[in-house]
């Protein structure tokens, strides 16, 4: 089992065909969940305190905008997880979570530099897109341990 | 540790959202479980929560997805109830995505290899485009 | 209850949601999100004019043009979104723009870092709650009965005594001890006017220790400045009609509103740099060995463009003056410099954010160094005013606008 991050990051599809193919796709969520249940602290709706962006600047100097480095303290941990990276061409509708484009600049950077395998992708737009987006995506993961 | 996953159902699926709902009313899980359009929010302990997916999955394996929710479901902070309305910004990427369902399942239900994918258009060569601009003009 | 649509990009991940719903919640509003759909969102372009790389700002531009097409969604509304993120300042600024143009929505656009705070946004969201809640109050434009005005700023503390739209007695010292400075400059206003404390029917009062003074001197109304040194300034300007842009540099912070009718319509403080306050001024005048009121009348002898001035800060600036003094500068040519510093810095980073259109009106004691308006004029091309009281706007718009609150 491969731990594997998925880009956008918070992909129900990407994040879904790693997980049936038996390995772990690391996603934002994972990282919002500890936020969002952590008891002791009170800073509603993610409960990211102005903490987060100071930590974010491990991934972004001072001078880069505070929501990048909040948003990078909640998805540079995992890049530092990933074994491996499966990458989908930005479409276009990205929010929330990945709702920054410099944020994501940075993210797809940063997976890309670390050296691990990386498959590249665009979104199916017909069946023969998707059969293939499936396929290749079976293929990749199946080569990793 | 508990943990909120969404299970979403391709709009071409034959499983509705309260079939999924009405399978885990009946079942031994202790897991709370809340419907939306999409699909069904479930919640509970990690462990509990990983045998049920794996069980509503196989109502229609090519037809049924799940995604990790940091929220747990109903939570004021994110209920546009609570927070002075409008959607949470990660519904209009589940929506999005969505809408894909339909062909990525058939995807992971077709057998065999993909057929080949036409060669996206290039743009016209400066040279050809040169020579359309004389003919258009002459 | 007021409801203030949040357009915004990156609040959530600063950390600082919980600072705007707290300043919000403490001037009586409530932050609500306008509905949009994904489709909203995905053809912003055709509707706003521009889509962009992130996509929480199309959110928020799509959040703006429902707004615009649906008025009684929101009372008001709040642009922010990150600063040093350009993407971000080219659409805050665009979206603050289309809701001005396209609606009589007051908005407030400020860009924060994780260190923004409720009390940071709190003056700014009280004006903006007050431009909704008390539109008929600040539509008044005259002075009736005998009222007093006091504006407890950070550096001075100003008062006034109105009769029947007139100013017949001002009071003005240096803040040090709050209440005491109060006390002494409403004295001190009382005695020019001729009037006993208890013969004044009512006082407003406004300025950064406006809730300590106001409950001291159990105050009628108690206001933030922006509403009232706008109602001030155009009071005494003489435009209460029509459009006009109040620019106030403070001792703490600096605002630059721009009013239609009387009414702020969008404005923003600057409180960061000392650079671009009276202080700086104050310092240069030290410098220099002339009186702060001396200052402005040197200034305009002079050009600024015979001294180098290699920053805007408090401490380099000042440091550029002294060296080109010893370099052989003259006096004048520092004095207008230091005003055109001022002035600059004020241009740069504030006269930005608003509509900047006539007549100009220059208020607060920084208005009185004669040079500082004349730079303001070089930069924005055209004529500033500094009425008659400039020094006690605040104190003016505080006894107009309690007079309207004598009748019932």
């Amino acid at each position: 089992m491969a731990k594997v991050i998925v880009y956008p990051p918070t992909s129900m599809i990407l994040s879904d065909l790693v997980e049936r193919m038996g390995h772990k796709a690391l996603v934002v969520p994972e990282s919002v969940r500890k936020l969002a249940t952590a008891d002791e602290i009170e800073s509603p709706p993610l409960n990211v305190t102005p903490e987060e962006p100071k930590k974010g600047l491990r991934y972004a100097a001072v001078d880069v905008p505070s929501g990048v480095r909040g948003r990078m303290a909640l998805i540079g941990p995992l890049i530092e997880e990933a074994e491996a990276a499966i990458i989908v061409e930005d479409p276009g509708w990205l929010t929330g979570c990945a709702g920054c484009s410099r944020t994501n600049e940075l993210v797809r950077l940063l997976i890309r530099t670390k050296g691990v395998p990386v498959l590249d992708l665009s979104y199916p737009t017909d069946d023969a897109e998707a059969k293939a987006f499936v396929q290749k995506i079976k293929a990749f993961l199946g080569e990793l341990k | 540790m508990k943990v909120t996953k969404y299970v979403i159902t391709s709009s071409e699926s034959d499983i509705l959202p309260s079939d999924i709902a009405m399978k885990i009313y009946g079942s031994k899980y202790d897991v709370n479980v809340k419907e939306t359009c999409f699909g069904v929010v479930v919640s509970g302990e990690e462990e509990v929560i990983n045998s049920l997916v794996k069980e509503i999955r196989a109502l229609d394996p090519s037809g049924i997805f799940i995604k990790e929710r940091g929220f747990p479901p109903g939570d004021p902070r994110r209920c546009r109830g609570r927070r002075g309305g409008g959607a949470r910004p990660g519904f209009y990427m589940i929506e999005s995505e969505s809408k894909m369902l339909p062909m990525i399942s058939r995807a992971l239900a077709s057998k065999g290899e993909a057929p080949p994918i036409p060669e996206k258009k290039k743009p016209l060569k400066p040279k050809r485009l040169e020579e359309i601009v004389k003919e258009d003009l002459s | 209850m007021i409801r203030v649509a949040q357009l915004s990009c990156g609040a959530e991940y600063s950390g600082i949601q919980k600072e705007i719903d707290r300043a919000a919640e403490k001037v009586g509003a409530k932050i609500i999100y306008p509905e949009v759909s994904l489709e909203d969102i995905l053809n912003v372009e055709k509707k706003f004019g521009v889509s962009v790389a992130s996509g929480d700002l199309n959110m928020a531009m799509a959040r703006a043009v429902r707004i615009v097409e649906n008025p009684e969604l929101a009372d008001a509304v709040i642009v922010m979104t990150c600063f040093r993120c350009a993407e971000a300042a080219i659409i805050r600024s665009e979206i603050r723009k289309f809701i001005h143009e396209h609606s009589r929505i007051p908005v407030l656009s400020y860009s924060f870092t994780e260190r923004t705070t409720a009390e940071t946004l709190l003056t700014r969201m009280e004006a903006l709650v007050t431009t909704v809640k008390y539109r008929g109050l600040l539509a008044r434009e005259n002075q009736k009965g005998l009222t007093a005005g006091i504006d407890s700023g950070s550096t001075t503390t100003k008062a006034v005594v109105m009769r029947d739209n007139q100013v017949i007695g001002t009071g003005w010292v240096p803040t040090t001890e709050v209440l005491k400075s109060a006390d002494d400059a409403f004295a001190a206003a009382l005695q020019e006017a001729g009037i006993k404390k208890e013969e004044i029917q009512a006082v407003g009062v406004t300025g950064y220790g406006r809730f300590l003074v106001g409950k001291h001197v159990n105050a009628r109304l108690i206001q933030e400045e922006i509403t009232v040194n706008s109602k001030g300034a155009v009071f005494l300007a003489d435009a209460q009609k029509g459009p006009a842009t109040v620019i106030d540099i403070g001792g703490m912070d600096n605002k630059a509103i721009s009013v239609q009718d009387g009414i702020p319509g969008g404005f923003t403080m600057g409180g960061i740099c000392a650079g671009a306050s009276g202080r700086f001024l104050e310092l240069a005048a030290k410098r220099l060995g002339v009186e702060i009121t001396e200052l402005g009348k040197l200034a305009l002898k002079g050009n600024y463009k015979n001294v180098a001035m290699n920053s805007y800060c408090i401490v380099f600036g000042t440091q550029s003056l002294v060296n080109s003094l010893s370099m052989g500068c003259k006096p004048e040519d520092v004095a207008m410099a230091a005003c055109h510093s001022v002035a600059e810095q004020v241009y740069e980073q504030q006269l930005q954010e608003i509509e900047v259109k006539e007549p100009v009106i220059m208020v607060g004691g920084t208005s009185l160094i004669e040079g500082l308006p004349r730079a303001m004029e070089q930069l924005l091309q055209t004529k500033v005013t500094v009425p008659k009281y400039a020094q006690f706007i605040g104190a003016v718009g505080a006894a107009l606008l309690v007079s309207g609150l004598l009748e019932g």
